[in-house]
C-alpha cells in the first residue's frame, strides 16, 4: 500500500477509469468497499421469539407515547 | 447493470469499478500513506484525514430546536441540575454513536440498508417511517430557527430560507464527500459561537462548579421540568444521528483499522457539542437570575431578551449561532434522509457521485430541505406545535432504533472480528433504560399530572 502512486486528482473528471487505474482502485480499497460488492444482498437473519417480543413492545410503546405527545401539544396550542 | 455503474470498467478479475470507487480510493490512499509515516505531525495529519462523521453528527445535532431547548433550560432553571445533566446526555450520545462507527467500518453498509436486509422489509419500513417523520419535522424546525435568527437582523423569511438553501447547494457543488465534509465542518465550527456569548453573560463559575459536583440546585418535579428533561435528551440523542454517522462512515471509506480514530472523532464531537450546549445554557442563565421570561421558543426572542444583559453584539452572536445551528443541521439531516432513501431503494447513494449518476440521491437531499423550507413560509401553520414535539418525538423513537443497533452490532455474521464488547452492550442497555424511563415519566406527567404534585407534597 505504501508504494502506491496516486493518479493526478484532476484526471478523475476527465476519463473513465482504465484497466491500470481500476487495478490501483482494487488494491487500495477493501473488496467489500466496492460499489459492485455493496450491491450484493446481506443474508436475512431470523429474529428470535424474545427479540420479536421486545420489538413489538417497543413499537407499541412508541405508538402510545406518540399519541400522548400529539394530544398534549395539540391541547397546548389550542 | 446496476444504476450508478454506467461509467464503470471491468478489471482483469471481472470486477466493475465506478467513479465513486475511484474517489473513495483517493481518500483511502492518502490515509494509507499517512499511516505509514512516523512522527507526531503524521499522527495529527492522519487524525485530520479520519475525523469528520463524529464531529459533524454531534455538532449537527446541536441544531435549531436543540439550542432553543438549551436556551429555554438556562432561562427557566439557571445554573444547577441541568449543567451536569446535559454532559450526561452527551455521554449517552457517545456510547450509541461509537457503535455506528464500528458497524459502518465493519460492514461498509448503511444503517437503513442493514435493517432492511438483515431483518426484512417489515421492520425496515417501521424504521424508515420513524426516520422520515422525525427527519422532516426536525428539518422544519431548522428552518424556523434560521428564519428567526436571521429575522433578528431584519432579513425577511423568504430571503432567510433562500440563503440557507443556497449554502446547502454550495456544500454539494463539488460532488465529493471529502470537500462536502470539510465545508460542513467549517460551518459547524461556528456552533462554538455560544461559548463567547456565555462569557459575555459573566456566569458564576463557582455556581457552575457546585452544579457539576452536586447536581444542585435540583429543579422542582413538575410537568415543565419533565418536558425540559426530555427536550434536552432529544437535543443530544436522536435516530437520524445513527443513520447519518453510519452512512457517512461508509461513504468516507473507514475500515476496521480506523475504528480507534472514529472513536476519537466521536469523542471530540461530543466534547465540542457539549461545550456549545453549556454555552447556550450559561448565556441564557441571566434571564433566570433577572427573573426575565421568554414566553415561547422563538430564537430571536431569546436574543432580544439577552440584549440588555450582553449587549447588541452578544445578542447578534446568539442569533447567528441559531442560524448556524439550523443551517448545519439542515445539511446533515437532509443528507441522512438521502442516504437512507438510496440504501432502501437500492439507488446510488454517495456524496462522491457526479450529478448524472446520483440524480435520485441529490434530488431527495435537496427536495427534503426545500419542502421543509417551503412549509416554514406558509402563513398560519402551527409551527410552535412542531418545535414543541420534535425533541420529545426523537427521544421516544430512540429505544426501538437502539434495539436494532444493538442487534446489528452484536451480529457476529456481519461484524466479523469486531463484535460489540460487553461493556459497550451494558452501557447501551443503560441508555435504553434511561430513555424509556424518561419517556414513561413524560407520559405520567401528561396522563396523571396530579401525581407529581402528590409526590412533591410527600
Amino acid at each position: 500500500m505504501t508504494d502506491l502512486k496516486l493518479p493526478h486528482e484532476h484526471h478523475r473528471h476527465e476519463h473513465v477509469a482504465g484497466p491500470a487505474e481500476a487495478s490501483w482502485i482494487l488494491s487500495t480499497l477493501e473488496r467489500d468497499q466496492l460499489v459492485v460488492e455493496k450491491n450484493a444482498p446481506v443474508p436475512r437473519r431470523r429474529l428470535r421469539g424474545a427479540e420479536l417480543l421486545l420489538l413489538w413492545a417497543l413499537r407499541i410503546y412508541l405508538l402510545f407515547m406518540l399519541a400522548v405527545v400529539f394530544w398534549q401539544a395539540w391541547t397546548a396550542t389550542h | 447493470m446496476q444504476p450508478g455503474q454506467e461509467r464503470s470498467v471491468a478489471t482483469p478479475g471481472d470486477v466493475l469499478v465506478t467513479h465513486e470507487d475511484l474517489d473513495r480510493a483517493f481518500d483511502r490512499a492518502r490515509v494509507s500513506a499517512a499511516r505509514h509515516r512516523r512522527g507526531f505531525s503524521s499522527r495529527v495529519w492522519l487524525l485530520w484525514l479520519l475525523i469528520g462523521p463524529g464531529i459533524l453528527v454531534m455538532l449537527g445535532e446541536n441544531d435549531g430546536p436543540s439550542m432553543l431547548s438549551y436556551a429555554a433550560t438556562g432561562a427557566k432553571f439557571g445554573v444547577g441540575f441541568f449543567v451536569p445533566f446535559v454532559i450526561l446526555t452527551f455521554a449517552m450520545a457517545l456510547v450509541v454513536q461509537e457503535m455506528t462507527v464500528r458497524l459502518g467500518a465493519a460492514t461498509h453498509r448503511g444503517h437503513a440498508e442493514l435493517i432492511f436486509e438483515r431483518f426484512g422489509p417489515f421492520w425496515g419500513w417501521f424504521s424508515m417511517i420513524d426516520l422520515t417523520i422525525g427527519n422532516f419535522l426536525t428539518l422544519i424546525t431548522e428552518f424556523i430557527a434560521i428564519r428567526a435568527g436571521l429575522g433578528f437582523f431584519g432579513i425577511p423569511p423568504w430571503a432567510a430560507v433562500l440563503i440557507a438553501l443556497a449554502i446547502l447547494y454550495f456544500a454539494l457543488l463539488s460532488h465529493r464527500y471529502w470537500t462536502w465534509e470539510r465545508v460542513t465542518l467549517a460551518a459547524a465550527a461556528f456552533n462554538l459561537i455560544f461559548i463567547p456569548v456565555a462569557l459575555m453573560a459573566h456566569p458564576s463559575w463557582s455556581a457552575v462548579g457546585h452544579a457539576l459536583v452536586t447536581w444542585k440546585p435540583l429543579p422542582p418535579l413538575s410537568k415543565d421540568t419533565v418536558l425540559i428533561i426530555l427536550s434536552d435528551i432529544g437535543a443530544t440523542v436522536t435516530p437520524w444521528m445513527l443513520f447519518f454517522q453510519q452512512s457517512a462512515t461508509v461513504d468516507k471509506g473507514l475500515t476496521t483499522r480506523d475504528i480507534h480514530f472514529g472513536r476519537i472523532d466521536t469523542l471530540l464531537g461530543a466534547a465540542l457539542a457539549a461545550a456549545a450546549a453549556l454555552g447556550a445554557i450559561l448565556a441564557t442563565a441571566p434571564l433566570f437570575a433577572h427573573q426575565m421570561s421568554t414566553a415561547n421558543y422563538e430564537a430571536a426572542q431569546f436574543a432580544q431578551a439577552l440584549e440588555p444583559i450582553i449587549g447588541r453584539f452578544g445578542a447578534a452572536l446568539f442569533a447567528l449561532g441559531m442560524v448556524e445551528a439550523g443551517i448545519v443541521a439542515s445539511i446533515t439531516i437532509s443528507t441522512s434522509s438521502a442516504y437512507a432513501f438510496g440504501e432502501v431503494a437500492r439507488r446510488p447513494h454517495s456524496l462522491n457521485l457526479p450529478i448524472g449518476e446520483g440524480k435520485s440521491f441529490y434530488s431527495v437531499l435537496f427536495l427534503c430541505a426545500a419542502a421543509a423550507a417551503g412549509i416554514v413560509l406558509i402563513p398560519g401553520l402551527p409551527l410552535v406545535f412542531v418545535v414543541l414535539v420534535v425533541n420529545v418525538v426523537a427521544v421516544l423513537a430512540m429505544p426501538p432504533a437502539l434495539f436494532f443497533l444493538y442487534l446489528l452490532v452484536n451480529d457476529k455474521e456481519i461484524m466479523g472480528e469486531v463484535p460489540s464488547p460487553r461493556w459497550a452492550n451494558a452501557l447501551a442497555a443503560a441508555v435504553v433504560v434511561l430513555l424509556t424511563a424518561a419517556g414513561v415519566l413524560y407520559g405520567v406527567s401528561v396522563v396523571a399530572p396530579g401525581a407529581f404534585a402528590w409526590l412533591g407534597a410527600r
